[in-house]
C-alpha cells in the first residue's frame, strides 16, 4: 500500500552504503538514496520504505530520501565532496521546516549525534515537534533563527550548521549562530536560493556576492555546487569555519 | 580587555542551570584574543584560564521552563538574582565595583548591571572564554557526563518550544481568516 510499500519486494534490492557515511543507496529498477530508519515502521511524511535482510536474519529498514524535497539530498546526488554530517555529529539546522530533511539528518546522526533542529514558522512547527517526539535525537526550537540569545540555553557546541533560511539576510543569520555555537574547524553546509537574496541580478552573481559575506566571517567556503535539476537557482556552499592551521 | 577590573566572572546559562565562572589570572596565559581562541580548544588549557565558582541546578522540568523563558526575554529574575548574589563578591553601595561579569548577552547584562549594580561585559574576549565554557561545560561538573546535559537541552527545547506554538495558535489562525 500507499507509504508502506516496499520496493522491489525485499529480495530484489540490495542496499549500498553511500560514500557519505551514514547515507546508503539502493540499486534495483531505480536506484535511491536512503537513510537507515532510526525509528524501524515509522515514517515521517510518507516515504517509501525499504526493508533488507540485515546480517543474521535480522530486517534493516531504511526510508527513501527524495532529492526533489531535500536539497541535501540533491546536494548529494549532484556530487558534494562532503557533506560533515555523519553518525555520532552534533548538528545545528536553521531552517528546520516541518522537519522532513531534518528526519534524515536524524538517521544519519544516529543515536549517538543530535540534531538541534530551529524553525519560527508555528504550523511547520508543530509538525517538527511531533516528528521529535519519536525521534530523541531532534531537540526541536520554536524560534527566530536571528536570535540566538534566545536559545542559547538550549545549543551545546555543534560540529556542524546546515542552514536553509531562504532570507535576504542569511548569512549574517549562519554567521551569529557560528560565533555561538560552531566549533572552531566546525563545517557548514548552506543551501542559497538566489532569488530569496536578490531577484534583480543573476543567479550567479548572487552566489558569489554570499560566499564574499561568508569569507568575511571566518567561514572558509570549500565547495559550491548548483542543484540543478532539482531546484532552479539554487547552491549548497559548503566549508570550513575558523579553520586550524593544520587542516588548511 | 576587562580594564580596570581586578576580577572577572562568567556567566553560563545552560539548560541543567546556571553557572558562575571566574577567570584566572595566570601571567603566562596573555590576554590575547588569538591566544585565548587557541588555547579553549584544548581543556588542559581552558581548565586553566576558567574555573567553576558556583552552579544551581535546576530543580525541576516547570523551574527551568520558567528560567529559560526569563533568560531569553533578558530578564533578571530572583533565582538568578540570588544565585548571582550569593558568589559574587559583596560590593559597597558607593563604591565602584572592583569586578565585572561577563555575559553572552547584552540585554542579560543590562538587566544585571541595572537590578544589581554589577557591570557587565559582553567584549570579545568575554564571548571566547564562553565558547570555550560551551565546548568543555560538562567537564566541569562533577559526575556529569556529555549526555546528561543534551538530555536536559532534549526537555527543556520539546516544552520551550510546546509553549511557543500554543501562545500563538490563535494568533496563527486568525492571520489565515
Amino acid at each position: 500500500g500507499r507509504g508502506g510499500g516496499k520496493m522491489g519486494g525485499g529480495s530484489k534490492v540490495v542496499v549500498e552504503p553511500h560514500r557519505h557515511e551514514g547515507v546508503f543507496v539502493s540499486r534495483g529498477k531505480e536506484d535511491a538514496l536512503l537513510t537507515k530508519n532510526l525509528v524501524p515502521g515509522s515514517t515521517v511524511y510518507n516515504e517509501k520504505k525499504v526493508n533488507v535482510d540485515g546480517p543474521d536474519g535480522t530486517k534493516v529498514e531504511y526510508r527513501v530520501w527524495n532529492p526533489f524535497r531535500s536539497k541535501l539530498a540533491a546536494g548529494i546526488i549532484g556530487g558534494l565532496d562532503n557533506i560533515w554530517i555523519k553518525p555520532g555529529s552534533k548538528l545545528l539546522y536553521l531552517g528546520a521546516a516541518s522537519g522532513t530533511t531534518v528526519s534524515h539528518c536524524a538517521d544519519i546522526v544516529g543515536p549517538e549525534g543530535c540534531v538541534y533542529a530551529v524553525e519560527f514558522s508555528h504550523r511547520p512547527g508543530r509538525e517538527l515537534i511531533n516528528m521529535a517526539k519519536k525521534r530523541t535525537n531532534v531537540i526541536p526550537i520554536i524560534e527566530d533563527a536571528r536570535h540566538p540569545h534566545k536559545y542559547r540555553m538550549l545549543v551545546g557546541m555543534v560540529d556542524v550548521i546546515f542552514a536553509d533560511v531562504a532570507q535576504p539576510d542569511q548569512a549574517r543569520i549562519v554567521a551569529l549562530n557560528a560565533h555561538n555555537f560552531l566549533k572552531n574547524n566546525g563545517n557548514f553546509v548552506i543551501s542559497i536560493k538566489a532569488n530569496c537574496i536578490d531577484s534583480t541580478v543573476d543567479a550567479s552573481v548572487v552566489f558569489a556576492s554570499e560566499v564574499k559575506k561568508l569569507q568575511q566571517e571566518q567561514f572558509k567556503p570549500k565547495e559550491q555546487l548548483t542543484l540543478e535539476p532539482y531546484e532552479r537557482d539554487h547552491c549548497i556552499v559548503v566549508g570550513f569555519y575558523r579553520p586550524t592551521k593544520k587542516a588548511k | 580587555f576587562t580594564m580596570g577590573y581586578k576580577q572577572l566572572f562568567l556567566l553560563y546559562e545552560s539548560a541543567s542551570g546556571y553557572a558562575l565562572f571566574e577567570r584566572n589570572e595566570a601571567e603566562e596565559l596573555a590576554s590575547q584574543l588569538e591566544s585565548v581562541q587557541a588555547n579553549i580548544q584544548d581543556m588542559a588549557k581552558f581548565g586553566k584560564m576558567v574555573n567553576l565558582k558556583a552552579f544551581i541546578p535546576f530543580t525541576d522540568p516547570e523551574n527551568a521552563l520558567e528560567n529559560i523563558n526569563d533568560v531569553s526575554e533578558g530578564v533578571l529574575n530572583k533565582l538568578l538574582e540570588d544565585f548571582l548574589e550569593a558568589n559574587l563578591p559583596s560590593t559597597k553601595k558607593d563604591k565602584k565595583a572592583k569586578f565585572a561579569v561577563g555575559v553572552i548577552d547584552t540585554r542579560i547584562g543590562n538587566a544585571i548591571s541595572d537590578g544589581m549594580s554589577v557591570p557587565c561585559i559582553s567584549d570579545p574576549l568575554v564571548l571566547e572564554l564562553l565558547r570555550g565554557i560551551r565546548l568543555h561545560f560538562h567537564k566541569f561538573l562533577d559526575g556529569v557526563k556529555e549526555g546528561d546535559l543534551t538530555q536536559a537541552q532534549l526537555g527543556l527545547g520539546h516544552a520551550y518550544s510546546r509553549t511557543k506554538v500554543k501562545f500563538n495558535v490563535h494568533r496563527a489562525d486568525n492571520m489565515i481568516i
